[in-house]
């Protein structure tokens, strides 16, 4: 396959939407053999988000098989490697799956700060790859072929700023985040420039360490400022005991956050002083996208709970892969030449895209944290 | 603000201590560093949310852990230490074994729990009723925590004081071979320093997992450096130290928030313990405080 042409590409899309599930299509690439490379950090301290990552890959490895995901007739697998929370385990999977000549395209890492370090070795030999949670700043800068499926916060920071700011009229907030994490870091940072372009005043700005357990001493001094809102940027580990603390001293402001937020479970381990915190998020597991309902049941049935947005956005890059099997391409130039040409993909996402600089294209969802699950904001 | 904060700097401080006391109690008999002690800390928690599970009352789950903690430091002296002294191995290669015996009982944890972090269902932070009490909040949970950890720092202050197998230990720290020709079983007296010592940082992991209801494979990893830390700013082998350094830390780490420089809080933590340890190189108190008790 040299270039997926535009209307090709509308008429499988829609054909996507219509077509009943588990009915696989023989495409050009029909009877070959796609192995695609997947690096997630399986075990250490990412492990956390690792593993949802590759039961979304060994669920999307099902799915082909049995015809849900349609990749054109090809016997495609997704063979997930360990990094184990090592960057250097990240830069050797990645030499290993470009080297060995049968990996066309790598997806993964699982943290920024890997993708920092193993995505300019593939930009360098025109290798493509996909970050699925890899939503730092600067990321898909590193290269042409280096693409992602994941909302960066600066895409979805400015709309959970707008939305709530329009709802709360606030004039102050204080920010706290993780300052030793690229994803985090990126929250703060754009929190803080969202903030001051909304006119709003930052009074307080506290920072932590990734792995922090108590944040009571930072929060008794948000508190001691009176803000209107406080923003949160963390994942799930850390913002689930910012919002539990700040429950147990007291505090009523409003709170907010991104992408790390966005877990099923953030109400049964905040507890309930989750309830309403606002969290601005790639995709929503009550999202009714035909594929979206079929994946989360199940990928509950598979694994005995609900997916999260790690899970998602994966499961998503299985799908965009086998997408692109399933109009021929099967080398690292087709995936390539495939990713370029891409307009909209029916997804878990929703239909997405990619824009000039190789970042997902799709909208924001701002959700508001209820006992059980989330709700959309209004 | 000021009283909250203190508040919680003593709450935070009174765990680092119950970590950093067995910390220091195998150093003070030894003279090795049981970098296992955070890995007991941390097996000890996961015992605990097991047992809450299967529907025991959290206070003996915390003692049952506490003591499958100082169980799992009796079996951790066999296999990793006592070949190394019967051998007269020093004290780097004890130090690397015990190591070894943190990564399995690591990974033994990862294959048992799997990689997602655990919570307690009942008796966590964020079920527990909070008192308020003028300008300060805290839970009765905290509260338990706070006087469990005080409680046993007294009791292992009773013990290494007043009991005979107190005297055992001090006199095994003093001189290990003076002390076995006065008929100290030596092997014995170790065993039952490992039981107490690990036993303590079980206890520390449990009232860890209950403080923040997080249980999670890598809760020892933080608490691991700052224990080491304390104990050499109490004194290396110093039981009293390590409760001071305990609470020092905490009170240090949470006024570097509240007077705003959380972004800092690290290098000012061990800034102040660089500049203690400067003033005074043995720590708070002193080499071999242990033999005094």
């Amino acid at each position: 396959m040299n270039r997926i042409t535009v209307p090709a590409l509308a008429l499988v899309a829609i054909a996507a939407l219509v077509a009943p599930s588990g009915a696989a299509s023989k495409g050009p690439a029909a009877g070959k053999t796609v192995h695609v490379g997947v690096i997630a950090d399986v075990t250490g301290a990412a492990g956390v988000y690792g593993t949802p990552q590759k039961n979304a890959y060994e669920l999307a490895n099902d799915d082909v098989k049995s015809g849900k995901i349609d990749a054109g007739g090809a016997n495609l697998t997704f063979d997930v490697q360990d990094a184990a929370t090592d960057p250097a385990q990240v830069v050797n999977l990645m030499q290993k799956f470009m080297s060995d000549g049968q990996t066309p395209i790598v997806l993964g890492p699982t943290l920024s700060g890997e993708a920092f370090k193993a995505f300019p070795i593939a930009a360098k030999a025109s290798f493509p790859v996909m970050g699925t949670s890899t939503t730092a700043e600067g990321v898909t800068a590193m290269g042409p072929t280096v693409y992602r499926d994941a909302l960066a916060e600066s895409q979805v920071i400015p709309t959970t700023v707008k939305r709530t700011h329009d709802k709360w009229h606030y004039k102050t907030a204080a920010i706290i985040y993780g300052d030793d994490n690229a994803f985090t870091k990126t929250d703060g940072d754009v929190f803080a420039r969202e903030f001051k372009a909304a006119g709003v005043d930052v009074i307080d700005t506290e920072t932590f360490h990734i792995k922090d357990t108590d944040f009571q001493a930072a929060l008794t001094r948000i508190e001691s400022k009176h803000s209107e809102v406080i923003a949160i940027g963390a994942l799930f580990p850390e913002a689930t005991k910012i919002i539990q603390q700040a429950g147990k001293l007291g505090i009523k402001t409003h709170m907010i956050g991104g992408n790390g937020l966005n877990s099923p479970e953030m109400y049964t381990v905040a507890g309930p002083s989750a309830q309403g915190t606002v969290v601005g998020a790639a995709w929503y597991s009550g999202a009714k996208y035909p594929s979206n309902v079929d994946f989360v049941k199940h990928y509950t049935a598979k694994y005995g709970k609900g997916p999260d947005q790690f899970a998602a956005q994966s499961y998503a890059a299985a799908q965009i892969v086998a997408y692109l099997v399933a109009h021929g391409a099967t080398t690292k130039d087709e995936m390539a030449n495939g990713l370029k040409s891409v307009r909209i993909i029916q997804t878990v996402l929703g239909p997405i895209g990619f824009d000039a600089n190789r970042d997902v294209k799709s909208s924001p969802v701002i959700l508001s944290i209820i006992q059980g699950g989330f709700t959309y904001f209004h | 603000m000021i009283a909250q904060q203190l508040l919680n700097g003593l709450f935070l401080g009174a765990v680092y201590a119950l970590f950093a006391v067995g910390y220091t109690l195998v150093f003070g008999v030894l003279d090795i560093l049981n970098l296992a002690h955070a890995a007991i800390f941390t097996a000890a928690a996961f015992a605990a949310f097991s047992l809450a599970v299967a529907g025991w009352p959290l206070p003996l789950a915390f003692l049952a852990a506490a003591g499958l903690g100082g169980v799992m430091g009796i079996l951790l002296d066999r296999v990793a230490f006592a070949p190394l002294r019967a051998r007269n191995a020093g004290t780097l290669v004890p130090l690397i074994s015990s190591i070894g015996v943190a990564i399995i009982i690591g990974a033994v944890l990862r294959g048992i729990y799997g990689v997602d972090e655990k919570h307690f269902t009942t008796g966590g932070l964020d079920n527990a009723p909070a008192i308020h009490l003028g300008a300060v909040t805290f839970t009765t949970v905290e509260l338990a925590i706070f006087f469990s950890a005080i409680a046993l720092m007294l009791g292992l202050s009773w013990v290494l004081r007043a009991s005979t197998l107190g005297r055992r230990i001090r006199a095994v720290a003093e001189d290990r071979v003076a002390a076995a020709l006065l008929g100290v079983d030596l092997e014995r007296t170790i065993a039952a320093t490992f039981f107490i010592a690990s036993g303590l940082g079980g206890a520390a992991g449990v009232l860890t997992g209950l403080e923040y209801n997080s249980v999670t494979l890598d809760m020892g990893a933080p608490i691991e450096l700052k224990g080491l830390a304390v104990i050499i700013l109490g004194g290396m082998g110093s039981v009293t130290g390590a409760v001071v350094g305990g609470f020092i830390l905490g009170a240090v780490e949470t006024l570097a928030i509240a007077y705003g420089a959380s972004a800092w809080r690290d290098a000012i933590v061990f800034g102040v313990m660089f500049v203690l340890l400067v003033a005074r190189p043995t720590g708070l108190f002193g080499k071999r405080a242990l033999r005094q008790a």
